[in-house]
């Protein structure tokens, strides 16, 4: 595996594409939510004290910044997708292969990106919670709710399994950006809202939608009358079962077909 | 034990039979050359033997084993197109191709000054011309001096002079010992450096073997005088005549039941009245042998 590490860096060490993609991806995590603090920091003290906490206080702000950044985990599966279909366009997953990659080899160096990137945004996350948490919160630290931050990881790394299967399964890089941007930001909205309407809460367990329910924003996500929800242990089992069958599907598409 | 070998391999692509049942074995040391008009099926068997297809049926081995990503770390190969990434400079693909072949960087200025390409290492393989894509290509292929060479048209989009160093380069490695394995539709090219031939036609193979068993040329003599009427009238005469043909350049080409020697030859039609202006031993050329063999 550190070999494939080592081949992986040495395609991206000088690409610029990709240290341009992955500085906005880092750089939007902090900024998004410095635009949400600025919002939400411009609530009357009166409906504050309503709410109790501000959402950038700990340990709320665990959950503010995995919400915030849920929205733009789009940013890190745009690089994923540039990666893979840069395989497809230049044909150099066949050489890999053919200069001695098993083909699973080559699905492990694009799994270690899904990895690699999840992790990124997982330590930016991290380190923006703790920043906003100190700089701009009232209360002491406090660890309640971290594990918001582990269901963005997650939401991460299905939405990178996402992108992965699309490329491999498109290859094309811009067929592949439009199809994925259009199911994550409009398709699987619309399916969303119709299955929530006539049929309930089954629509909270459409892929990506399951880690928009682990991760409603605080306070505000309290107040709306929702759809009765499932439990958070269903949504993390859909959410881990997507990722399985993602998974599932790269392994058989690479390591079956002709490529 | 043969470098490659392989059982009745067959490929399908829908409707299309790209191969039927193809065996043939690839001895060591040999210049094996793939042959076929363009859509025989050449780059799909060298894709099957590099995993980039998946036979419908068959087997095949390498170096005798059953193959696997090992074995092809072992060989060198240019399949179809080069094949780098565009943004990275030629030093560096080889650098990726070296890490995925576990060999040392330390032999990248040798490939690199093989192929030509050491003043241009450190460009990009997007402003790379098509000889110099495919010559980085060939210096990849002969990164960590593999044994087996697998080229498949190594000669495309090179130019006369790039041809002709391709072909001596084949030869050297050939002198060295290597096996190499090549796919061409120039017989100009397989004529000059293979040591043994599998011809295939439509997905099957017509024969494979050694080039001089697998390809009967026989000898002729050309002849020419200041009156080929009277010497066509004298050879036609010869106790070991067979058939006669007259060129577009005015000479006869004549075809013996025996080899005959072109001295007595001259020394019988002298003795016939008739001077010799032309005399010269000719051998079919492989590409009449291999028109004759792929469109019966």
């Amino acid at each position: 595996m550190l070999q494939i590490i080592k081949i992986e860096w040495l395609k991206v060490k000088t690409y610029r594409t990709f240290w341009i993609l992955l500085g906005l991806a880092v750089i939007i995590i902090p900024a998004s939510n410095l635009l949400v603090q600025d919002i939400t920091g411009r609530i009357p003290k009166q409906v504050q004290t309503l709410l109790g906490n501000s959402a950038y206080d700990f340990p709320l702000v665990w959950q503010s910044v995995a919400n915030v950044n849920s929205y733009t985990s789009a940013i890190f599966a745009l690089l994923l997708l540039t990666l893979v279909t840069n395989e497809f366009t230049f044909k150099t997953h066949r050489q890999n292969v053919i200069d001695g990659w098993e083909r699973k080899d080559f699905v492990f160096s694009k799994l270690f990106w899904v990895l690699a990137l999840s992790v990124i945004a997982f330590v930016v996350s991290v380190l923006t919670a703790l920043f906003f948490g100190f700089f701009y919160g009232t209360s002491a630290f406090n660890m309640d709710g971290f594990y918001y931050l582990g269901y963005y990881f997650l939401q991460v790394v299905l939405s990178l399994c996402l992108a992965l299967l699309t490329g491999i399964l498109v290859k094309r890089a811009g067929l592949a950006i439009v199809l994925y941007l259009g199911y994550v930001m409009i398709f699987e909205q619309l399916l969303v809202v119709t299955l929530k309407r006539f049929w309930g809460s089954v629509g909270g367990l459409l892929p990506l939608q399951t880690a928009d329910e682990l991760l409603p924003f605080p306070l505000i996500g309290k107040m709306l009358p929702g759809v009765q929800q499932y439990d958070n242990m269903v949504y993390l089992i859909a959410l881990l079962g997507y990722i399985a069958v993602a998974l599932w599907l790269i392994f058989r598409r690479l390591l079956k077909a002709d490529i | 034990m043969p470098i490659l070998s392989l059982h009745n391999i067959s490929k399908k692509y829908g409707p299309v039979q790209a191969l039927s049942e193809v065996s043939f074995d690839v001895p060591p040391g040999s210049v094996f050359g793939i042959l076929g008009p363009n859509g025989s099926g050449k780059t799909t068997l060298l894709s099957i033997v590099t995993d980039v297809l998946s036979a419908d049926e068959g087997t095949f081995t390498l170096f005798d084993q059953h193959p696997s990503a090992k074995q092809r770390r072992n060989i060198g190969t240019l399949l179809e197109t080069p094949n780098f990434y565009h943004y990275l400079s030629a030093y560096r693909n080889l650098q990726v191709v070296a890490g995925i072949k576990q060999r040392s960087e330390k032999d990248i200025p040798r490939v690199l000054e093989l192929a030509g390409l050491t003043a241009r290492q450190h460009s990009a393989f997007k402003t790379f011309s098509l000889g110099m894509k495919q010559r980085l290509a060939i210096a990849s292929a002969l990164l960590g001096d593999p044994d087996v060479l697998i080229l498949d048209e190594p000669s495309n989009g090179l130019d006369p002079v790039g041809i002709s160093e391709v072909r001596t380069l084949v030869k050297q490695l050939a002198q060295a010992g290597k096996t190499i394995i090549m796919a061409s539709h120039l017989l100009d090219e397989v004529e000059k450096v293979c040591t043994h031939v599998a011809i295939l036609r439509k997905g099957k193979l017509l024969l494979s073997g050694p080039v001089n068993a697998v390809i009967t040329r026989d000898d002729f003599l050309e002849v020419g005088s200041a009156d080929n009427k009277a010497l066509k009238a004298v050879i036609e005469k010869h106790p070991a005549f067979v058939q006669l043909s007259a060129t577009p350049e005015g000479l006869l080409q004549v075809i013996f039941k025996e080899p005959v020697d072109p001295a007595g030859l001259n020394n019988w039609c002298s003795q016939q009245g008739i001077w010799l202006s032309h005399l010269q031993v000719r051998r079919k050329s492989l590409e009449t042998a291999f028109l004759e063999l792929t469109n019966n």
